[in-house]
């Protein structure tokens, strides 16, 4: 790793920490490493409900800074039940969280990205959308993701899913957030009814040519479909 | 008299401090004081969200916030699952650290550098794209190929790894030396995965 490389350290839900991070932290400040400090707080956990965990969240980040020399933090909110950043309820605790820091201080932050659906389909580029627009519209510097599938899936994921998280980003950027706000809601309603039921995706190997590295024409395919979708509800795409 | 911080904490203090600061146990913390401490905030400062929004445009709410999440942690402070202690903080220390905390970085190297600076919700620049499976499980014979499918991506900036998911066929087991060679081997094939799409100097 080089300096310029983010070094990342997981804080515990919630507000806990254990000593072997502060010692790879200790490592990296002697080092003059850049410092991420991550913590994904619960929607539904410990803290409880929407306000309880964004307060939580606040203070995660007030943390990374105090006792963990950040120099950014990486946020996660994620819903209890569905293991996902992408469901209304994280996006809301994110939102709010980072309207929060963003209106006090000049802290750097970021998010992380959990959605549901596996690559090959509209729903996984679609819950990427929904948060990659709240990020921008919530004054986020950096999206870093995105771990189709939960993240817990053998090679489910694939550089389609960052595409559509930087071109949504870019839709958004410079938008009112009452604009944004409306878009979510309509966006987040395409989606959130699946939880239980998704579409079957495919993984890496199905929907990329491994040599040439190039996705297939039927990702292709379900990437313009989304674009679509987006458009439809007022993103503006420039390619 | 207004309270002056002698110096900034940082993780050397709060190393200090998890060593003697007041013992709690975790079950206590995390069934007791989170939830009532969150569920107090949240009354006292009348935090209550509208659902339409998923992000806020009432002032008070978004002030709110950060008053309650900042007396959320000089409450409580933080806890050490190592000590069974809690690492206590002042609301000056955290002011402190916050006044420290850079407004600028510079991620990767060359031309492939990136500058993260702080941007407003109604920003017209968009933020970092950083692509990657973000810790999610990869197959390694395919390690190389995924890496580069974010690296070439016009719209990312600098990559986040995935995890490979065996190391020549083992398991990379926590605390063993396959889990060292594993984590060299991830940074080594992102690194060349850049260098195939003739963006070296990205960041990771």
């Amino acid at each position: 790793m080089r300096a310029s490389d983010p070094h990342e350290m997981s804080l515990l839900n919630e507000l806990k920490v254990d000593l072997g991070g502060l010692q790879m932290i200790a490592g990296w400040i002697m080092n003059g490493d850049i410092i991420m400090i991550e913590q994904m707080p619960t929607f539904g956990g410990y803290a409880g409900g929407l306000e309880e965990t964004t307060i939580v969240d606040v203070s995660s980040h007030l943390i990374a800074f105090t006792i963990c020399n950040a120099d950014f933090h990486l946020d996660g909110p994620v819903h209890v039940r569905w293991g996902i950043t992408t469901a209304r309820e994280p996006l809301t605790v994110a939102g709010h969280c980072n309207m929060a820091i963003d209106a006090n201080t000049h802290l750097l932050t970021s998010n992380q990205y959990y959605p549901l659906a596996q690559p090959c389909t509209e729903m996984c580029l679609l819950e990427t959308a929904a948060q990659a627009i709240t990020d921008t519209g919530s004054g986020r510097e950096l999206m870093s993701g995105s771990a189709a599938a939960k993240g817990v899936a053998l090679d489910y994921t694939t550089g389609m899913e960052a595409r559509i998280m930087g071109e949504a980003a870019k839709a958004v950027a410079g938008m009112k957030v009452e604009t944004v706000n409306e878009i979510l809601d309509k966006l987040i309603s395409l989606y959130e009814g699946n939880y239980r039921n998704p579409p079957q995706g495919k993984t890496f190997q199905q929907c990329y040519d491994v040599v040439k590295v190039t996705p297939t024409p039927e990702y292709v395919e379900v990437y313009g479909k989304a674009v679509e979708t987006l458009e439809g509800l007022g993103l503006k795409f420039t390619f | 008299m207004k309270k002056v911080v002698e110096r900034p904490v940082d993780v050397f203090e709060a190393f200090n401090r998890a060593k003697t600061g007041p013992k709690v146990s975790e079950k206590e913390w995390d069934f007791k004081i989170i939830p009532q401490s969150a569920s107090a905030l949240k009354k006292k400062y009348g935090i209550k969200f509208n659902e339409k929004e998923v992000i806020p445009t009432d002032k008070d709410t978004i002030n709110s916030l950060f008053l309650a999440g900042m007396e959320m942690l000089v409450q409580n402070g933080v806890y050490c699952i190592n000590t069974g202690r809690v690492i206590k903080v002042t609301e000056e220390e955290v002011k402190e650290a916050i006044k420290k905390a850079p407004d600028k970085l510079v991620i990767g190297e060359g031309r492939d550098a990136v500058d993260m600076v702080p941007r407003s919700p109604q920003d017209s620049r968009w933020p970092i794209v950083q692509g990657g499976p973000t810790g999610a499980p990869v197959s390694e014979e395919i390690f190389l190929p995924m890496m580069q499918s974010y690296a070439q991506e016009a719209i990312v900036d600098c990559i986040v790894s995935g995890v490979m998911n065996t190391v020549e066929g083992n398991e990379p087991f926590p605390n063993s030396p396959w889990e060292i060679k594993g984590t060299r081997m991830e940074v080594a094939l992102v690194r060349q995965a850049c260098h195939k799409v003739g963006r070296p100097g990205m960041g990771l």
